[in-house]
Order: structure tokens, then sequence, then C-alpha cells
């Protein structure tokens, strides 16, 4: 029950029960009245003219009261309406700015004035976060290139036994990996504190899904997994040409890396709705209804196997995520039970 | 040739210098921008490798100043930023190139060479390494005298490797010229599409022209 329901309900109790006892005093007086008056004949008269005083004037009194009483709560707790409207707006992305307060420096104002406080140490919170994260991968690249640097360097050497160089050569894929990692975190850290500028402009979005289609086919074809386009309409959406790209790529290569040999993969474009709607299926062992939800974590592995096995950074659906919300879009996917793992990239279309 | 690195931190500055040293490049180095410019000012260089980041004067204001007083001199950006903005406002301040940290040694010095060489490109529409030749023109690749069918990907793919024929190719430098990526997207495209095109000139020929040089790239050469 919310509050003003119940403020109502009470207020309408006290009225009534006011109204009981002024009515039952009243009764009392009278009657006093009429046994002193030794039983006079318009007695009865006096009676009936009280109880139509209490229907006439005592019930639109007390529906007043009760009208009067909602008004007053309804009044009372329009600031609590506003600022629970306020406050399911609040995002991490939005902290900076402020709920409104109506400075009449009562309970709510005072309210609304600790919440914005709140929100700001929160932003600040979140802001060093994302500093850190930026600073860090920038911290990182200077020591990882120095590595890279001297490992190759090493390599050079021509007197290095095939053990030696096959250990070098493995440290340097790692580092590589790591290189990949640095880069991914640093590009997620800016994109997180809006630095990312993409250029954005009327791109033919059919013409990227064939590029991707042909690399796909590329990519797959060590693994014998077939690759199939079906349908792709011409559609213009407005975004950056090389993020686009990356996320289509980026997809295909989920899809075929997580495939079995002589799997499938199967991608298509169409408008739906005003949307231009992207779909890449891919054959294969799916993924579980636990990790589905958390897909698109900074780094979640799920509980695939592929951990050890693949080399990817771990960051590839949750840029592929960013990608897709920079553009005002939408991505999902869908998987097990359905023999086929799909995912579903919505963008606007270009006007 | 002379190349002249600034970088301020020394260890980078040490394996970059000694691995130019290795291909036949005199290296000159220096810690800061102002340095830089004396030293540019000083000496005629033929290429400048020029990391952002660096102690007072940074890496753009270094390359404004060049270009300000007309040094031409071919300049390759490094950055550990690897920003794409930063990428677009250096190539429009003059440099002629850009590598993000952490880079291949291998990638650094095939984009030292490909500077050295600006301008003195093959011209002709011909391409032509051992008995392997490709026609700009009319986009037909041979070797000896059948004719190999191409994809448009492959086509880019083995024009870009014949242009630097006996220069060692990076795999970003791949990406950057054949799929127009200025991002690494952490696939082995680039080694399944030259393994492809490997099957198609190199299968049934003698002898194998592409070779790979494992943790730096890919090269196209008569030799080995």
């Amino acid at each position: 029950m919310t509050i003003r329901k119940r403020l109502t309900l009470w207020y309408a109790g006290v009225l009534t029960l006011s109204l009981l006892i002024i009515g039952l005093g009243t009764y009392r007086e009278i009657d006093e009245q009429l046994r002193h008056a030794h039983r006079r004949a318009p007695a009865e008269h006096a009676i009936s003219e009280t109880s139509e005083m209490v229907f006439e004037v005592g019930l639109p009194a007390v529906a007043l009261g009760l009208l009067g009483g909602w008004w007053l709560t309804r009044k009372a707790l329009a600031p609590v309406s506003k600022l629970t409207e306020a406050i399911t707006k609040v995002h991490e992305r939005n902290l900076r700015e402020p709920l409104p307060h109506t400075g009449s420096g009562d309970e709510f104002d005072r309210l609304t004035e600790v919440f914005n406080a709140m929100l700001a140490r929160l932003d600040d919170s979140f802001n060093r976060i994302r500093e850190f994260t930026l600073h860090a991968s920038h911290e990182l690249k200077t020591p990882l290139t120095v590595l890279c640097g001297e490992t190759e360097t090493a390599l050079r050497d021509e007197s290095l036994s095939p053990a030696e160089r096959e250990r070098l050569v493995s440290q340097l894929d790692e580092l590589h990996r790591l290189a990949r990692i640095v880069d991914g975190l640093t590009l997620l850290a800016k994109a997180d504190a809006g630095q990312v500028d993409l250029k954005f402009e009327a791109v033919g979005l059919d013409e990227l899904v064939r590029d991707n289609f042909a690399d796909a086919q590329i990519l797959a074809d060590p693994q014998h997994i077939q690759v199939e386009l079906a349908g792709c309409e011409v559609l213009k959406v407005r975004g950056d040409r090389h993020r686009l790209r990356q996320l289509l790529l980026n997809l295909a290569d989920n899809a075929v890396k997580y495939n079995q040999p002589h799997g499938r993969v199967k991608m298509g474009l169409r408008r739906t709705d005003g949307m231009a709607e992207f779909t890449i299926a891919n054959t294969g062992a799916g993924i579980s209804p636990e990790a589905l939800p958390r897909i698109f974590d900074r780094f979640y592995r799920g509980d695939l196997a592929h951990s050890h096995t693949m080399d990817g950074c771990g960051l590839g659906l949750s840029i592929a995520q960013w990608i897709v919300s920079a553009h005002h879009g939408t991505i999902q996917i869908e998987s097990a039970p359905s023999p086929l793992t799909t995912v579903t990239v919505r963008l606007p279309l270009s006007s | 040739m002379r190349v002249l690195v600034v970088e301020d931190e020394k260890k980078t500055a040490s394996f970059v210098r000694k691995a130019l040293q290795a291909e036949g490049f005199a290296v000159d180095a220096c810690h800061n921008g102002d340095d830089a410019l004396a030293a540019a000012k000083s000496t005629p260089f033929d290429i400048i490798v020029l990391d952002i980041m660096l102690p007072g004067r940074d890496g753009l204001s270094v390359l404004r100043q060049l270009r300000e007083r007309r040094d031409a001199t071919p300049i390759l950006l490094l950055s550990a930023r690897g920003e794409v903005n930063e990428r677009v406002e250096g190539l429009n301040a003059g440099a002629d190139d850009y590598l993000p940290k952490p880079f291949e040694l291998a990638e650094l010095v095939a984009r030292v060479r490909a500077l050295g060489r600006r301008g003195g490109d093959n011209k002709s529409p011909v391409l032509r390494v051992a008995d392997l030749t490709l026609d700009t023109l009319t986009r037909r690749a041979q070797r000896g005298g059948a004719e190999i069918e191409l994809t448009a990907r492959e086509y880019r793919l083995l024009e870009f490797l014949m242009r630097s024929a006996g220069r060692l190719c990076g795999r970003m430098m791949i990406l950057e010229k054949v799929w127009d990526y200025d991002f690494d997207p952490g696939t082995n495209l680039v080694d399944v599409y030259v393994r492809r095109l490997r099957e198609k000139i190199d299968a049934r020929f003698e002898p194998k022209l592409l070779h790979t040089v494992r943790g730096a790239g890919y090269l196209l050469k008569a030799q080995p």
C-alpha cells in the first residue's frame, strides 16, 4: 500500500470517528434535554430534525473531508513521485546530472540534496575506475613495447638452438596476445569515458556484410565450415565504417571459432520495423542458459572449455556491444536449446 | 640511409636502433623534442622515427615545426596512445606513417624501409617476381605461363606483396593496406589469406616465392 493510500485511509478513519463522537454527544445532549422537558410533544420532531441534520450536513462534510484529505496527501507526496521518476532515470553514464530540487527546504528537498551528493560521489568513483583502467593500459604499453622489441631482437640471433628459438617465439606469441588485451582494454576504457570519436556517415551496410561474408568464408575454410549468406538487402545506416566492419568481423570470427568441424555459419541482412537487422548463426556447442546473460561481460568466458584453446582477448563481445550501442542499436544472442547460436544486431536505418 | 630515432624510452630507442642498424641503416638517436629539432637542422636525415609522447615538446609539435620550416623528411610516428584521432591528426600534420605501440619490430623496420623507398616505387603496370607476373591493368596473374584465378581480395594482397617484393610485410601493415583496417581485429585473417594465396601461386611451382617470417610477417621474393 502506498503512503498516499494509507494516509487517506487514516484520515478517513479519524474523520468518521470524530463524526461518530460528535453524533453520539449530540444525541445524549438531546436525550437529556428531553427528559428535563417532561415529554413535550415536539420532542420526537427534534430528534428526527437532528438526524436529518447529520445526514444533510454531516455526510457532505465527510465527503468533502475525504476529498480534501486525498488532495492534501497527493500534494504532500508529489515530490516523492517526482523523485522516484528522476531516480529511475539515473544511470552509470548520467551520474553527473543532478536530480532537480525545488529549493523549498522541506524534507524532500533535503533528501534530494543528499541523493545528489551521493550521485556526485558515485560519479567520482566511476571516473576514478575509468581513469585507472585507462592509465593502467597506457602504462602497460611501454614495458610491453620493450618486451616485444627485445624478444624480437633476441630472435635475430643466428646462433639460437631450435629449442631456444621455439621458446622465444612462444613468448612472443603470448606478448602479442597481451598487447591485444591491452588494446581492447584501452578501447573500452576510452569508450566508457566517452573519449572515442566516431566518424558518422551514410554507410551501405550490405556492402560491409558482403565483404564480411567473403572474409568469413576464408576464415572458415581450414575447418571445412560452410558459410552461407541468406539474403542481403540494400540498406544504408548512419555509422562509423571502421567500427561497423570491426563489429561484423568480430561476430564472424566468433561464429567460426566457436563452431565445430564441418559446421555451418549462416548470415543475413534484412529490414524489419524500420531497422537494419543483421543475423549470424552458427552450429557448435552453444552457450548455456546460465552463461547467456553474462556473455557480454568483459573477460567472461562462460563454462566453455575454449578458454584454454582459444587465443581471443576475451573482450570481443564487449567491444561488439559497445559498437552497437554507440550506433543506437541493439544486440542479442540466443542459444541452447536451439541447435544454432544466433546473434541479432539491429541498427537504425539512415533517413 | 640515415635514420633519426626520437624516443625518450631508452630501452625502446636502443632496440629500435639495433634493429635498424642490422638492416644497414645509419642510426642517430635522441630523447627529447628540442634535441630532435636541432639534430634535424644540422644533419639531413632520410627518415625520422618520432615518438609522440616526449618530455617537454611532444612529437606532434616537433612534426609541425619541421613541416613549418619546409623539412619534408619522411616521418614515421610512434604512439602508445593508439587513438584513431591521433593517427588522423598526425597524418594531417604531415606525418607519412603511424605505428601504435606496442609494435612488432619487424613491422617498424618494414615501414621504415617503405618510407625510404617512397617515390621510387615500381610504376610499371606489370609487376614481376621470378616467373610470377601481375598485370595491374588487366588484373591478370600468371606464373610459368599458367593463368591464376584470384578473388578481389587475393588480388589486392598479391599486388601489395609484389609491390613490396623483397621487403618484409608485417601483419598490421597488410591489414592496413589490403583491408583498410586501422585496428588489429585479432583474427588470423591475414594468415589464412596468405595460405590461400600460397596455394595458388606456390603449390605447383618452384621456387617458392611467398615466405613466412614467424612472429613478424610475410615476404615475397625469389631467393629465400
